[in-house]
């Protein structure tokens, strides 16, 4: 496809650059892909789609006014037109909008080119490797392959590209009685026998669940977070929690660690880290964040994610976050409970597998709700009695990563994005699973 | 060479094609402390193919429209339709696939074309201005966006259809912070429609903004909501977000069909229940209406052609029936709707809600506040979280009151509330009139492998429901 190569979008780009007056700047990003989507359920095709797509998101700087359009992509010398056409229609508006007092003017951030590109089997061959690990189960989910290209450029010279061609198969096994293991196989080489292992493993996992789930009443327990668990809370974490711009508004959900009223545990460090090399490390303005930016350490703030348009707010630095201020890499370390270890030091309690649709019952207090999904359990004295029916929780992360916090895993697994909302989605967490006390079950 | 000419080369040998252009243009325009921060305008044109052979559906999606690229990938649609029969979960025909002719245009008057940035930025600016009614006032927002989608379906059994979808909104928010914490209140946006720029009323605007400044600045002195069981008087800008989360997404069929198990959820509701559930009370009438003049997810037909009509989901609390296409229909011999829906060109239409409507009942705002001993009265929605099987849910909202002896009485701050869906709607005790009737729309409704957002409206009149469970922030 040709939008997915690097050479064709460096001279689009240069193309629309030589268009530019002398008071004028311009920033291009890409976002293009070429995907197959198959969505299974009963582990049978329910829809198939193939997907090219390419968009291009433009940032025009005009003396102290800008605006932003965004145009299809093809890589045709078509779309050089309608680029051109877009950019003199947009110099009829920029001139009559006001000054932007926190304007973030285009920077140069070096060059750089990153493709992942391992060759995969054809397609046919990947979903019968899923069709044949699958068999006699009742599986849902949906399996993604394909190529997604990021790119950042503007009029100052810099250039990053990333591609990288990748696949996953998110999905969840059922039992008779509908209670279900959910998992993801991902990567970017395939490996049909380690495809057979994971389907295998949640299918043995499944088997746990073939008894009567135990009701729990209301109360606090003392919880296991399996690891993706814990990515589900730094989703929600994202929202708001690590952001300076929203503490700086009255919006964010930190606020008392902010203020240093506050500490988490001291088992308990974050950072976000392009070490994983899941993500690029540009955001959308093409700016370069450091590798490593730590957020909490042992249980205090170090930094908030800041973008560069916060910084000329509020006068401080940028470490050149997107302009929502989210996590795109985020790993939290690892604690000292061994795999084999984790029942016996939950003791009795409950474990999680994954937690469902959280969103904030409290922002001021850090306070979030959300609910038990898929394979939960009831543990007496480290062992596994039987499945729960679901449970609302709702809880403070002072209280799961603060003085709630036994302790850490002393492994950690990547959790990818498997998000594919208008695009999809790049990134990923590693995280460890999370032993946690009294733990808030609401409903 | 248009639609119907590119539809014509497609002599693939497959017993169904059709083609799906979808243009859509969009500005928007945010303005923060009297700040512009960004005007962004945005073009999007696709077209998705989708094609059946032997009863086997599959799809194409490309934004070229170059007819050698548009074959490629037809060509490579029957490929996989043709790959992917022995392993169909089901078979569709041309049942599924209505022939229809018509049109749509929304009733907007002023569209895209008349989008004045620097009038609109003036317009948000004041918004913002006005809501400075104090220095704990730390954040103002006022923000425009229009979106213009023109949909033009083809196929070969002969549907061509063309619609033009337009809608805008115009949304709010004032956040009041000081030692004691901070507060939001926000107005509009969940009321987008498919009105235009002649909807704008700046003077009503204004009193909106500066209501939402003071009341965000008098909830930072307000008591915390209690926890206790109490009756509950539910807002329309509240029941949107209640019947959306706890009717719509339930009775949608492909949920209830296990399709969206693995990232949606399914449902609590089975096939058998319909004709015969009692999800509510009595007062509870429910319908699936995309034909509502302006509302925000009125259409002509859904994307694979099928005509609009407007049916009853739930009658006197009874469940009749679920949102489903046609496709889900015959997979589950069920009555349904016309609401097979894609977010755009570049995903495969799925089950979805367009207008769900709870229809008025007959007591006005005082009847309901006189029925309550000791209550709450809560407005427009905060936090949201449900199960995947959209039973126990827990609701925030941003203002309260307190209900005491039949009257309103302390403000209230960080209320929320919980419960369990078919309780919850079958403790509905009065149901509010036209004087309290709203009509609303949410554009953010996310869904379906791959993720597809989509645009649905909502009307409710207030609501009381007896003896919830309610309760405020803190620790």
């Amino acid at each position: 496809m040709q939008a997915l190569e690097s050479s064709n979008f460096e001279t689009f780009s240069h193309k629309i650059f030589n268009e530019l007056q002398s008071d004028e700047s311009l920033s291009l990003t890409l976002s293009g892909e070429e995907t197959l989507f198959t969505r299974f359920s009963q582990a049978k095709i329910r829809q198939i789609t193939n997907l090219q797509q390419g968009f291009v998101d433009f940032t025009f700087i005009k003396g102290n006014r800008t605006l932003s359009f965004n145009l299809p992509y093809r890589a045709s010398e078509a779309d050089v037109g309608i680029a051109i056409k877009k950019l003199r229609e947009s110099r009829g508006w920029i001139d009559r909008l006001p000054e932007d007092p926190y304007l973030v003017r285009p920077a140069y951030f070096g060059k750089s080119i990153e493709e992942n590109l391992f060759d995969l089997p054809n397609e046919e061959k990947m979903l019968n490797d899923i069709f044949e690990a699958s068999i006699n189960s009742d599986l849902a989910g949906v399996f993604t392959s394909g190529e997604v290209a990021r790119a950042s450029t503007n009029s100052k010279g810099q250039y990053h590209w990333f591609k990288t061609k990748n696949f996953y198969l998110d999905y969840s096994v059922y039992n008779q009685r509908q209670k279900a293991v959910k998992s993801t196989y991902a990567g970017s080489q395939w490996d049909a026998l380690m495809l057979k292992s994971n389907l295998d493993e949640s299918i043995n996992k499944l088997n746990l669940m073939n008894i009567d789930s135990k009701k729990i009443e209301r109360g606090a327990y003392r919880v296991y977070l399996a690891p993706s668990a814990v990515s589900e809370l730094l989703g929600t974490l994202s929202w708001g929690g690590v952001s300076m711009g929203e503490h700086q508004r009255g919006n964010g959900s930190l606020r008392e660690l902010w203020e240093g009223k506050k500490k988490l545990s001291p088992k308990f460090t974050l950072s976000e880290d392009f070490n994983l090399a899941m993500s690029p490390r540009f955001n959308d303005r093409g700016e370069m964040a450091p590798n490593q930016i730590s957020l909490i350490e042992k249980g205090e703030l170090k930094n908030f994610l800041i973008s560069t348009r916060t910084a000329h707010e509020y006068k401080l630095e940028s470490n050149f976050a997107t302009d929502w201020e989210s996590m795109r890499s985020p790993v939290i370390n690892c604690g000292s409970i061994s795999r084999e270890n984790i029942l016996q030091e939950l003791g009795t309690g409950i474990y999680i597998s994954d937690l469902h649709y959280l969103n904030w019952s409290d922002r001021e207090t850090a306070r979030l709700t959300g609910m038990t999904r898929y394979a939960c359990f009831w543990v007496e004295n480290g062992k596994i009695v039987c499945p729960i029916q679901d449970l609302r929780f709702d809880e403070s992360y002072y209280k799961i990563f603060g003085d709630g916090l036994v302790d850490l895993t002393d492994f950690s697994e990547i959790i990818p994005y498997t998000g594919s909302y208008f695009q999809r989605d790049v990134g990923g967490s590693k995280v460890p699973g999370a032993l946690i006390s009294n733990f808030t079950f609401t409903l | 060479m248009n639609l119907k000419q590119l539809l014509s080369t497609l002599t693939i040998g497959v017993d169904y094609v059709s083609l799906r252009e979808v243009y859509t243009k969009s500005a928007s325009l945010a303005v923060r402390n009297e700040i512009l921060e960004g005007f962004t305008s945005s073009e999007d044109h696709g077209l998705m193919i989708e094609v059946m052979v032997n009863g086997q559906i599959a799809y194409g999606a490309t934004n070229s429209f170059e007819p050698s690229d548009v074959l490629k990938t037809a060509l490579k649609a029957k490929q996989q339709a043709q790959a992917a029969r022995s392993k169909g979960l089901y078979h569709f025909s041309l049942d599924q696939r209505p022939a229809l002719i018509g049109e749509y245009l929304a009733p907007a008057q002023r569209a895209i074309e008349y989008f004045n940035p620097n009038e609109l930025t003036d317009l948000l600016v004041s918004l913002s201005a006005a809501m400075k009614t104090h220095e704990h006032v730390l954040s103002r927002t006022a923000n425009f966006s229009m979106t213009d989608t023109f949909t033009h379906f083809v196929s070969s059994n002969g549907s061509d259809i063309r619609q033009k979808i337009i809608r805008s909104a115009l949304g709010l928010s004032a956040t009041a912070s000081n030692e004691k914490g901070s507060q939001r209140r926000s107005f509009g946006n969940d009321f987008s429609s498919q009105h235009g720029l002649e909807a704008i009323d700046k003077n009503k605007l204004i009193i909106q903004a500066d209501r939402i400044a003071n009341e965000a600045l008098s909830l930072l002195d307000a008591q915390e909501c209690p926890t206790e069981t109490m009756d509950l008087i539910l807002a329309p800008d509240q029941m949107f977000l209640q019947i959306h989360e706890s009717i719509g997404h339930p009775l949608e069929l492909d949920r209830i069909l296990g399709d969206e198990r693995n990232y949606a959820g399914w449902s609590f509701v089975k096939p058998s229940d319909f004709g015969v559930l009692r999800y509510g009370s009595d007062l509870m009438n429910v319908t699936f209406d995309p034909t509502v003049i302006g509302q925000n997810a009125s259409y002509f037909a859904d994307d694979i052609g099928a005509l609009a009509k407007k049916e009853y989901l739930i009658r006197k609390g009874i469940l009749e029936r679920g949102l489903g296409s046609l496709e889900s229909q015959k997979r589950l011999n069920l009555p349904g709707v016309s609401s097979q829906r894609a977010t755009s060109w570049n995903r495969a239409p799925i089950d979805r809600m367009a207008n769900v409507n709870l229809e008025p009942g007959d007591s006005t705002f005082a009847d309901m506040l006189s029925k309550v001993e000791r209550g709450v009265f809560m407005k427009t929605t905060r936090s949201w979280s449900i199960d995947d099987y959209r039973n126990k849910f827990q609701f925030g909202c941003e203002y309260a009151q307190l209900i005491e002896n039949g009257k309103l009485t302390k403000l209230l701050k960080n209320p929320n509330y919980r419960g369990i869906t078919a309780p919850f709607w079958n403790q509905l005790k009065m149901v509010g009139d036209h004087s309290t009737f709203e009509v609303g729309g949410l554009s953010n409704c996310g869904k379906g492998e791959p993720n597809q957002v989509i645009f649905v409206g909502h009307a409710s009149p207030a609501c009381l429901f007896s003896q919830i469970e309610v309760f405020g922030g803190g620790k």
